[in-house]
């Protein structure tokens, strides 16, 4: 873990960490930290479980790769808006469709973030936004499929 | 001498109950066990802890089902449930969320750790 600089279309602020992600164990320890980075940001405990688990599965995807790669964990604002954001390279994406990439990500990812954006072409950069606001301290029990219960 | 604060832990595996209610008793909690999904509502319903502590993957109703029919209940929607579990996929993660888990923890390295910074920022420790 260490100090980083990572691009993309809102303005970093701190905590920026990054994690070397080169096997499994790294998996936990990108957890571990976007937890703290979410904790320094203010997010609630459940707001940290969703980017610790989109970051997870954006760890996952770069070890299914074989070519190790730093995930960057930083905040960004946007306005009066402060979120915290998950990027990394994706060299593996080169020659692959943009829209294919997000629409497999947002698949995969559900609601867990905001935001999926993909950057740059040598090599892409996938980002990933939540953004922290007053709604998501208003939880509601909802099904599966995020309606609310009867 | 003020009285600690009880947790109820669901959790189906004796072994893994034992390690948490190790982990939970040494930070000053009183910690109550059931090990199945319908003895666990009972339990929470009839006598409500300061928090619960709730596994997924439970015989006969799941962590989900436990934790969504907690938050319906008015006698019960107040109490916090962390949900601490070996499914830490995206999906099971938002189906934990959704069910109105105020955490949802791996049964990681790092877990007992995430779960004692939980229980700060909910003022149970």
């Amino acid at each position: 873990m260490g100090m980083s600089r990572s691009k993309g279309p809102y303005t970093m602020q701190p905590p920026v960490m990054s994690v070397r992600v080169e096997d499994s164990m790294d998996i936990m320890i990108v957890r571990d930290t976007i937890r703290r980075a979410g904790s320094l940001l203010g997010f609630s405990p459940a707001n940290r479980a969703q980017m610790a688990s989109a970051a997870a599965t954006l760890a996952e995807l770069v070890l299914k790769t074989g070519e190790p790669q730093l995930l960057h964990l930083n905040g960004v604002t946007h306005g009066h808006k402060t979120g915290l954001q998950i990027s990394s390279a994706a060299p593996w994406l080169a020659n692959v469709s943009t829209n294919n990439v997000l629409i497999a990500l947002r698949s995969k990812l559900g609601d867990l973030v905001d935001e999926i954006l993909m950057e740059g072409e040598n090599p892409p950069i996938i980002f990933m936004v939540m953004w922290m606001n007053e709604a998501r301290g208003d939880r509601k029990v909802t099904d599966d499929d995020g309606q609310p219960e009867a | 001498m003020t009285m600690a604060l009880e947790a109820l832990l669901i959790e189906d595996s004796k072994t893994q109950a034992a390690q948490i209610k190790d982990t939970l008793e040494s930070v000053g909690l009183r910690v109550r066990v059931a090990y199945d999904g319908p003895e666990g509502l009972r339990e929470a319903i009839e006598n409500p802890p300061a928090l619960v502590i709730l596994d997924v993957k439970l015989p006969t109703m799941d962590g989900f089902q436990v934790c969504r029919r907690l938050k319906r209940n008015p006698s019960t929607q107040d109490i916090p449930i962390i949900m601490l579990t070996e499914k830490a996929d995206p999906k099971a993660t938002m189906s934990g969320l959704r069910a109105g888990a105020d955490d949802y923890i791996p049964k990681d390295i790092f877990a007992a750790e995430h779960l004692m910074e939980t229980l700060r920022e909910l003022g149970i420790l």
